[in-house]
């Protein structure tokens, strides 16, 4: 039995080592190393609750702060099973060598992150994400040098290897050859990440760009949830990025305000009382930007000693880019687009509605509805690897591999009819029109108006691309990626527009209020290049 | 400003140098400055002519992943950390890094650093840590970017066959810090590939970008090489 992993942040390489782990020679396939994913990125930390945790917390507590956080459409059963293993995720993590931040009996210590009714954020110090990178790279590398994984890098997601509704591998881009590769495997497992993408530089990595997760759909994979995208409350703006100030400083006693005549206005404490500093980040986001004004994050009444060892990499980042010193003086701070809510609709055992095709980590929606808790897409991204990786050992194979010979050359030969090309139409430049679009019709505030006019600019920009040839001075990822990238931006756009409410982080400023009959998460469908939203209200997912 | 970059169209075609005008935010960094280069419609040397877009890497824009890796001014530099302003003159020249494969313009082939832990079974196994665990030192080797910054700098590295520089001590370290019975094995490793060829220049360690104290985590992997010594 052979397995395929496509991206090696977090949850591919979780999935890669559970697989390994039960004797399933796993490939391991990206772009990069794991050192480039965004996984390393993920600074405040991963929810859990253990023993020792505060009195009356529990995985109960967990799992309706998470359904509440998601706005009650994220589903209950993958919830449950999500918060129930955040103890033995912490236990491995611990067991491979994470390096967590710890007490004087070198106790994992936790903080409180925001719309939590506990504090059961664990992290390392202020970079949890490079350390369980750092720890699932070494574990990954065990199986490496017994052959269990194959790493193999500088390859690129192309298509899915489909034949009757059943997934059988993929098509890879390899970089290094400029040529196409068929990889047969029994089960092939998607960890890509989000859609970074559609809205040009976001606080995560340039290398997310919902590529895979807008092909498949192309190729018949259904996409859940894709209106819900969050906007996190507090970046920073610098000439190269909006830099994610982490909520970790609102965890810590971080205060939100804006300056009206001079005098400071802590908005969110008025409007919210004590805690209104930790309300969730889709709130935040909306009142920053009601506001109208520049809204400053303050942390700097906070020892020093603290801030060094419990917000270095904000402290850094604060002053490397903008010369702030955040012991001394508050933090501009302004909403980006952070974490993309929906992606491929799966099963709780992360099977798509695609046989032996799987999803994992952020390309993945299952379990963070309308809005993601702050914490839990580490703990989701460790888990939905598990899961993918344990339901798969499970299976058995006994399918021959279907001749896909024609498909294959059909693509090759598109492939290199576009190589071929002359014209050197900047596809960067649709690709930066389509961010632009995205920004200003799928905000954090949005109406049917804006939503249309969205339409509208992507159905342009598709018939652009369709006309188009490509551009020879950037490498051929960067065009052949561009119809699947437009397509999964025009179902996120329609998703939204068919969504007549405000839910999370989707806002309607002509549908302000939650109803009822929409409590139930959007699932997109596509054929012949029409999109069509229905609601899950069979919950068919939660299975 | 004049940008000269060293470029490379594939490994195997001969470098060239190629000149651009910079005329964008003197506040940004080198990573900005070649997506303000790169994001035109067409691409345009000094001399007027059409060129094509310049070939580089990066993920995280902030410091965090080591993609972008490079020189500039001769300085090897993480690009997205190195802003134009400390860099005297009206001329930058970024080259990539030259202890590596180059496979496109600024973008070299890294992936000899991961292969040689692999080959010497640099991996934790089962986690057996030593009672005083330095969580502070473990911390700061755990973030490691594998970016080769240290190797571009280290003047005993040749061609990576036999010496592998200070990631390879560094990985070498985690796993001794983590499981002490795997330390006399490990050390024998870091031994023939590191220690027995290094020249405590400690450049590694002063343009490292995570600030790992590399001469820390050797001091203690020969403690622990003693201990387990003693103890066998």
């Amino acid at each position: 039995m052979e397995a395929l992993v496509i991206g090696s942040g977090i949850a591919g390489m979780a999935c890669a080592v559970r697989l390994a782990r039960q004797g399933i020679h796993t490939t391991l396939v990206s772009p990069a190393p794991s050192e480039h994913s965004e996984s390393v990125m993920a600074a405040g930390g991963i929810n859990a609750t253990l023993q020792g945790n505060d009195d009356g917390d529990s995985v109960e507590s967990h799992v309706l702060d998470t359904l509440k956080g998601g706005c009650f459409i994220g589903g209950e059963k993958a919830v449950k099973g999500l918060c129930e293993h955040g103890e033995e995720i912490i236990r491995y993590l611990e067991s491979i060598g994470t390096v967590f931040s710890v007490d004087s009996e070198n106790k994992p210590v936790r903080r409180a992150f925001g719309g939590q009714s506990h504090k059961r954020t664990y992290y390392c110090g202020s970079s949890t994400g490079k350390q369980i990178v750092s720890a699932l790279v070494m574990e990954a590398r065990r199986f490496e040098a017994v052959g269990m994984i194959t790493r193999r890098l500088r390859l690129n997601f192309y298509s899915a290897l489909i034949k009757d509704g059943v997934c059988c591998g993929a098509l890879l881009f390899n970089d290094s050859s400029s040529r196409l590769e068929a990889f047969y495997s029994d089960f092939t497992v998607i960890a890509t990440g989000g859609q970074n993408a559609l809205f040009g530089k976001t606080t995560g990595s340039t290398l997310c760009d919902g590529y895979a997760a807008g092909k498949l759909f192309m190729q018949g994979a259904e996409l859940k949830n894709l209106e819900f995208i969050q906007y996190h409350p507090t970046t920073l703006e610098t000439p190269q990025k909006k830099m994610l100030i982490s909520e970790a400083v609102r965890g810590e006693g971080g205060r939100l305000f804006y300056l009206e005549n001079g005098e400071r206005v802590y908005f969110m404490e008025e409007k919210y009382g004590e805690k209104g500093n930790l309300m969730t980040r889709d709130l935040i986001s909306r009142e920053i930007y009601a506001c109208g004004k520049e809204a400053f994050l303050d942390i700097s009444f906070l020892d020093g000693k603290t801030i060094d060892e419990r917000l270095s990499e904000v402290r850094d980042i604060c002053m490397k880019y903008r010369g702030i010193d955040i012991k001394k003086e508050p933090i501009p701070v302004s909403p980006s687009v952070h974490f993309f809510m929906g992606g491929l609709a799966v099963h709780l055992n992360h099977e798509t509605n695609i046989e032996n095709l799987f999803a994992v980590g952020e390309c993945a929606s299952i379990y963070h509805g309308a809005n993601r808790l702050g914490g839990n897409s580490l703990l989701s991204a460790m888990y939905s690897g598990f899961v993918a990786g344990t339901e798969i050992a499970g299976r058995t194979s006994h399918r021959k591999y279907p001749d896909l010979t024609a498909y294959m050359e059909g693509e090759r030969k598109n492939l290199k009819k576009s190589f071929d090309s002359k014209s050197t139409f900047p596809v960067f430049y649709i690709r930066d029109m389509l961010a632009e679009t995205m920004k200003d019709d799928l905000g954090i505030v949005r109406d049917e108006k804006s939503l249309e006019a969205g339409l509208s600019d992507i159905g342009y920009y598709l018939s652009i691309a369709e006309k188009i040839r490509y551009d020879r001075s950037v490498p051929p990822y960067f065009n052949y990626s561009l119809k699947a990238i437009l397509t999964i931006a025009g179902a996120t756009v329609y998703s939204a527009r068919e969504r007549r409410e405000s839910r999370g982080a989707h806002y309607r400023s002509d549908h302000t209020d939650t109803k009822e009959e929409y409590a139930y998460s959007s699932i997109v469908s596509y054929g012949n290049g029409d999109y069509t939203v229905r609601l899950d209200k069979e919950q068919i997912y939660e299975s | 400003m004049k940008v000269s970059v060293l470029r490379r169209k594939e490994p195997d075609k001969e470098p060239y140098w190629e000149s651009f005008s910079y005329d964008g935010p003197e506040e940004n960094t080198v990573a900005g400055l070649l997506d303000y280069i790169n994001y035109n419609d067409d691409i345009i040397n000094d001399k007027g002519e059409k060129t094509t877009r310049i070939g580089w890497e990066c993920s995280c824009m902030q410091g965090m992943c080591g993609a972008c890796a490079m020189i500039v001014n001769d300085r090897p530099v993480l690009a997205c950390e190195a802003f134009l302003k400390d860099f005297e003159g009206q001329e930058i020249t970024l080259k990539p890094l030259s202890r590596f494969p180059v496979i496109h313009d600024l973008i070299v082939d890294r992936s000899g650093i991961h292969e040689s832990l692999k080959e010497n079974n640099v991996y934790i196994g089962e986690y057996r840590p030593p009672e005083d665990k330095d969580f502070e030192q473990d911390y700061t080797s755990a973030k490691c970017l594998k970016c080769g910054l240290c190797i571009e700098v280290c003047p005993r590295y040749t061609d990576g066959r036999k010496f592998y520089g200070a990631p390879f001590a560094n990985d070498c370290y985690l796993v001794a810090s983590r499981n002490r019975e795997k330390s006399g094995e490990i050390s024998e490793a870091y031994d023939e590939h590191f220690k027995s060829e290094c020249a405590y220049d400690l450049a590694c360690m002063k343009i490292c970008p995570m600030g790992i104290k590399l001469t820390a985590s050797m001091k203690k992997l020969n403690t622990l090489k003693r201990e387990t010594g003693e103890n066998s």
